[in-house]
């Protein structure tokens, strides 16, 4: 049995990678009502692209660059022309039901073109562990936390302190007025999609050296982000953050504690208790419906 | 339409005459627009002059916020002209219409509820040319409006609605407008905001500025306006000073939802407006 400090701090790491890919799932939504089903895919597919870029000899560093750019191409800037702008014309369901055929359709594509065995993925960080407070963490799993938060770090200071974040965050808020402002919507939607196909193809290049490559890769991070971003309150961005990070420590204290077979039903179980007693979300707040 | 003919009655007391025939600065030319397929605008057309404050009023269903629409951008013409300055601004986009000196104030609360009152002004800015120094621009709105000044690291959503409704007026005016268009700016305000938010338009008025306003509370809007463009049924039943639509005894008439042309005797002598 692990220390539950150890598994306080595996849990961020876990939690930073959740996090993450729970960002770009609330960010769709705020701007351009989308409920991505294939979040999880979309964070499965880019290690793909990376691997593809090493098997050409490339440097990791510069085949990490090539999968975050081809990502946010095709499942950023792609993704919203082919799929999400003729489907929101007929409504949000539609959409939706669209994002979980893609997820099948991506999920199939990786195990038939490229390999149904898992991959391995080299790291960015050294193997090695050291001691925090008593508990043994790899390197890898501090560097994965670090630029995890960097990142979302970066993306806060970007929506708050720039003007360009601000006009993202008032076309979330209300793209009417913001059009009647002037701020270019279409453009501020497009550059969702984008800074969401960047943050998953980040979480994709941290996570794969624990997980391996595998075409499957998305099932888990999709329900985690899903689960963590309606925890959080579906409409914030702190609220994916710290959905996030309770979904990591919980599952990495579930499966120490509970049982390894129940861990998978505890993000579930919480999922219910939240909707049940703070529909909201733990940092929501109502949606108003306006038509 | 020969409406705005200068044989319209004098203005009343509380409006400026004008001291030199001023001339349209906005021109609806048969206007036809709708959602979908229902038609709400039949063809409207009337002028607004440079430098007057002009209220548009009628019954609900009119057509009134739907001419914001169409004059601002948002809902395409299907027909008929629009024209801003002596340009043809039909179906331009809203990001041009705020270059060419336009601004639009919708109905009920357009703030960012999230964002601080600094940064709903500075959002104004997007719109700007590179020649304009917007934090002086800011500076000064918040000159005029010290309540912007005290509360401006606050999010949006704790002002009251009129504090509200003045920083959405203020972000409007922070382009330098030719033109406000200002739909139901009293809606949900305390008498005393209501107040403030006319004074702000007088005042607006006293610079130059042309006001074309929609306002349920028509008695009021009517005695601060020059001129009053009745709209019924998406077409433009009347325009006049707005002294004589307030003299007009059909007027209350139209907004208990009767037509104009009806001549029902019960209805005849009802009081001019609510």
């Amino acid at each position: 049995m692990e220390s539950l400090l150890y598994l306080v701090l595996a849990g961020l790491m876990t939690g930073a990678i959740y996090a993450l890919v729970a960002i770009g799932f609330t960010l769709l939504w705020q701007t351009s009502q989308t409920i991505n089903f294939a979040q999880g895919e979309f964070a499965m597919l880019p290690a793909f692209f990376m691997l593809v870029a090493l098997n050409l000899k490339l440097p990791l560093w510069l085949a990490i660059l090539l999968g975050v750019g081809v990502s946010i191409l095709l499942l950023g800037l792609a993704f919203k022309r082919l799929l999400v702008d003729p489907m929101l014309r007929h409504g949000v369901l539609p959409l939706a039901i669209a994002t979980m055929a893609l997820a099948i359709f991506l999920k199939e594509s990786v195990k038939e073109f490229y390999s149904a065995e898992a991959q391995r993925f080299p790291s960015l960080f050294p193997e090695q562990k050291v001691d925090v407070g008593g508990a043994m963490i790899s390197i890898q799993s501090i560097g994965v936390f670090l630029v995890a938060i960097a990142a979302v770090v970066a993306l806060q200071l970007f929506l708050s302190r720039t003007r360009t974040g601000r006009s993202m965050q008032a076309v979330a808020q209300n793209p009417t007025v913001a059009r009647i402002l002037g701020v270019p919507v279409e453009r501020m939607i497009l550059l969702t999609f984008a800074i969401n196909a960047a943050l998953v193809a980040l979480a994709s290049a941290l996570v794969t050296p624990i997980y391996l490559a595998k075409f499957s890769n998305g099932e888990v991070l999709g329900m985690a982000a899903f689960v963590a971003a309606i925890v959080g309150g579906f409409n914030q961005i702190r609220g994916a953050i710290a959905g996030g990070f309770l979904l990591g420590i919980v599952d990495n204290i579930a499966a120490a504690y509970v049982s390894t077979q129940y861990r998978a039903a505890i993000p579930l179980l919480i999922l219910i208790v939240v909707i049940m007693v703070r529909p909201q979300g733990l940092l929501g707040r109502a949606e108003e419906r306006t038509v | 339409m020969a409406t705005d003919a200068p044989s319209a009655p004098a203005p009343p007391p509380q409006a400026t005459p004008p001291l030199v025939p001023a001339k349209a600065i906005l021109e609806l030319d048969g206007v036809v627009a709708g959602y979908g397929r229902t038609t709400i605008l039949h063809g409207v057309s009337f002028t607004v002059k440079q430098g007057a404050i002009t209220t548009v009023i009628g019954p609900n269903g009119a057509g009134k916020s739907t001419v914001f629409k169409v004059v601002f951008g948002l809902l395409r013409a299907r027909e008929g002209k629009v024209r801003f300055d002596g340009r043809d601004i039909t179906n331009v986009e809203p990001r041009r219409l705020l270059s060419l000196g336009l601004c639009y104030v919708p109905q009920g609360r357009n703030v960012f509820p999230e964002l601080s009152v600094r940064h709903n002004l500075d959002l104004a800015g997007v719109a700007a040319g590179s020649g304009i120094d917007f934090p002086a621009r800011i500076a000064a709105a918040m000159e005029r409006f010290p309540m912007l000044r005290s509360k401006a690291d606050r999010q949006a959503s704790t002002l009251s609605g009129g504090e509200q409704k003045i920083l959405e007026i203020a972000r409007g005016l922070l382009l330098d407008p030719k033109l406000v268009l200002i739909d139901e700016p009293s809606i949900g305000l305390s008498p005393l905001m209501v107040q403030e938010v006319f004074a702000v338009l007088a005042e607006l008025r006293a610079k130059g500025v042309t006001v074309l306003m929609i306002e349920q509370n028509a008695k009021s809007a009517l005695g601060l306006s020059d001129q009053a463009i009745v709209l019924e049924l998406g077409r433009t039943r009347h325009q006049d000073s707005a002294a004589a639509i307030l003299a007009d005894p059909r007027i209350g008439q139209l907004f208990l939802g009767g037509a104009m042309g009806q001549t029902a005797p019960h209805v005849v002598d009802a009081p001019p407006l609510a």
